[in-house]
């Protein structure tokens, strides 16, 4: 490592940045180990998460900074660097208009994880690689081919590295809490009356964020945080919360990749569920069991329970019957995938609750639709 | 020549060699259907795979006792000359040049199946998978150079180079056309977009 890279991968620690994609991972370790290994980069620009629009925000108005830290990592372009965007998004056209290397990224849930993008770039097949080590380090995917050594980086993070190179590591981790330091993007979506990409850090209580967005409407009743890996917050809680882990956590949420999304209390949350857990067994990569065979699984056991009209003995069969399977999800599937959505829907569970007892009488709470079998 | 073999007749050898060989064909089809077999299994499943891909491989390491006694006393026995070299060398036999061909090729693809095996921890998987197809060429090989040199005058044992033929063509066609519930969900999956 030169004496430039060594002192950035120093202020990037100092200032204690963690990747803005979801997993929160120290990104001063992957700076690190894209010098140490050469190796090439890869701008994940593709806002997979549900109701995610940051990294598009980003590319549109920080796309400068964005391309100057990529330069400055691939030393002068001497290693391959590819920009990935959902295809046919405006993200996508935006950096193809530019001139930049455009990786198109299909429009599916897990292809624009990670290691799903690794082996887009290198394979040409968007799905996770199950690979022992980081992408940082290469290695073999399951079928033995050699991977060369990829760095992912997620749009905003690049964008914060800039912003440490200009600021210094002191005025970046003097934002937000403790725990999780430095200034945070929140894409704000659903039943608002302006959805937007609001600029925030940790601490900052939920109603601020909302109030970027035209404020909470009075009769919004559930907050889906963190998408389809996340969790559902009641809203009656939203004047207690703040944005941050030690907030969100004893909610089943967390801060994730920054998307809120609020349900419309006009229709049957069962309905909303339903068609994401339908969405969500059509998503996986087909490559791990709990993924492949549990999520279509869960997904059939979810209908019985809240479909069909069960005794009170069958009802708790069934009950008892989808609280296993999730058990059976958590920590499974190599990119983590099925895990987080059984994270998601055990959260449904317990907010629904009411709900989907009601439904087993007979009525919907929401005055809409039944759900119905796709 | 036959001074150096003592009491051991030509004739002896010559029968050797031809039982040897029908032996090895019938081992060489079992390998091939337990292969298959392993391949098409879905696994972790239970026991079985395990005690199938025991008998494949010991088997096939067995199989080599049968092959050096078929290609020792068929250098051996002096109806027909094939020496060492023949036994390795395609096309170098003087009698039946081809045919004792195909025996030779079947015997050294046996032995880089068997090699790169013991070696499998030290190649890459996608090597020793690549080799190992190759005994799809083995099998044919071998399966023709019996049927073509050592069973051509027996109909019991032609039948028997029938049998083998029969019997690992329907596995084959069972590997390529049979389908589970696993190989069923990741073709649904493939067929969807993901490049």
């Amino acid at each position: 490592m030169r004496a430039h890279e060594q002192a950035l991968v120093h202020a990037l620690h100092a200032a204690r940045l963690t990747g803005r994609g979801g997993a929160g991972f120290p990104t001063s370790i992957k700076v690190a180990a894209l010098f140490d290994n050469e190796a090439d980069l890869i701008v994940n620009a593709c806002d997979g998460e549900r109701g995610a629009a940051k990294d598009a925000w980003v590319i549109e108005y920080h796309l400068r900074e964005v391309a100057e830290v990529v330069e400055l990592l691939c030393a002068g372009g001497s290693r391959t660097v590819w920009w990935a965007a959902h295809r046919g998004s405006s993200t996508a056209g935006r950096l193809a208009e530019v001139g930049l290397p455009l990786l198109e990224v299909p429009h599916r849930y897990v292809s624009s994880e990670g290691s799903a993008l690794v082996n887009l770039a290198r394979t040409g097949v968007a799905k996770p690689l199950e690979l022992r080590q980081p992408t940082a380090d290469g290695g073999r995917d399951s079928r033995g081919r050699r991977i060369e050594p990829t760095v992912v980086f997620n749009a905003e993070t690049l964008w914060r590295i800039a912003q440490i190179m200009q600021y210094g590591p002191a005025w970046f981790a003097a934002q937000g809490t403790d725990e999780e330091p430095g200034p945070r993007l929140v894409s704000l979506s659903g039943y608002l009356s302006h959805p937007t990409v609001c600029q925030t850090q940790t601490g900052v209580p939920l109603s601020e964020l909302f109030a970027t967005a035209g404020g909470l409407p009075s009769d919004a009743q559930m907050i889906l945080i963190g998408g389809l890996g996340g969790g559902f917050v009641p809203a009656i809680h939203v004047p207690g919360l703040a944005w941050g882990r030690q907030w969100l956590a004893p909610l089943g949420a967390g801060v994730g990749s920054g998307v809120v999304e609020v349900l419309d209390p006009r229709l049957c949350p069962l309905v909303f569920m339903g068609q994401l857990i339908d969405y969500a067994a059509g998503e996986s990569a087909g490559q791990c069991g709990p993924c492949m065979f549990g999520l279509p699984a869960l997904a059939d056991q979810w209908y019985r329970l809240v479909v069909q009209r069960n005794s009170p003995e069958e009802f708790e069969h069934l009950w008892h019957g989808v609280q296993q399977r999730l058990d059976l999800l958590r920590g499974r599937g190599a990119c983590h995938y099925p895990d987080g959505v059984s994270g998601w829907v055990r959260s449904g569970l317990s907010v629904f609750a009411e709900h989907i007892h009601a439904h087993n009488q007979g009525f919907c709470p929401t005055g809409g639709h039944q759900p119905a079998r796709r | 020549m036959t001074s150096l073999h003592g009491p051991i007749s030509n004739e002896t050898l010559w029968y050797t060699s031809r039982a040897t060989g029908v032996v090895s064909m019938v081992l060489l089809t079992l390998i091939m259907i337990l292969g298959m077999v392993i391949t098409s299994m879905r696994r972790p499943y239970s026991s079985a795979p395990t005690v199938v891909m025991a008998l494949h491989r010991w088997l096939s390491l067995g199989t080599l006792g049968f092959l050096a006694l078929h290609v020792g006393t068929a250098i051996a026995e002096t109806y027909v000359k094939i020496d060492l070299i023949a036994a390795v060398v395609p096309m170098a036999s003087e009698f039946q040049p081809k045919l004792v061909g195909l025996g030779a090729v079947a015997l050294d693809l046996l032995l880089a199946l068997i090699i790169s095996s013991l070696l499998r921890h030290r190649l890459p998987e996608r090597g020793w998978k690549l080799i190992h197809f190759t005994s799809y060429l083995m099998w044919p090989a071998a399966l023709l150079h019996g049927f073509q040199l050592g069973t051509s005058d027996e109909p019991l044992l032609r039948a028997v180079t029938v049998a083998c033929a029969v019997l690992g063509v329907m596995v084959l066609g069972w590997r390529l056309f049979a389908t589970t519930h696993d190989r069923r969900r990741r073709e649904d999956v493939d067929a969807g977009q993901w490049r």
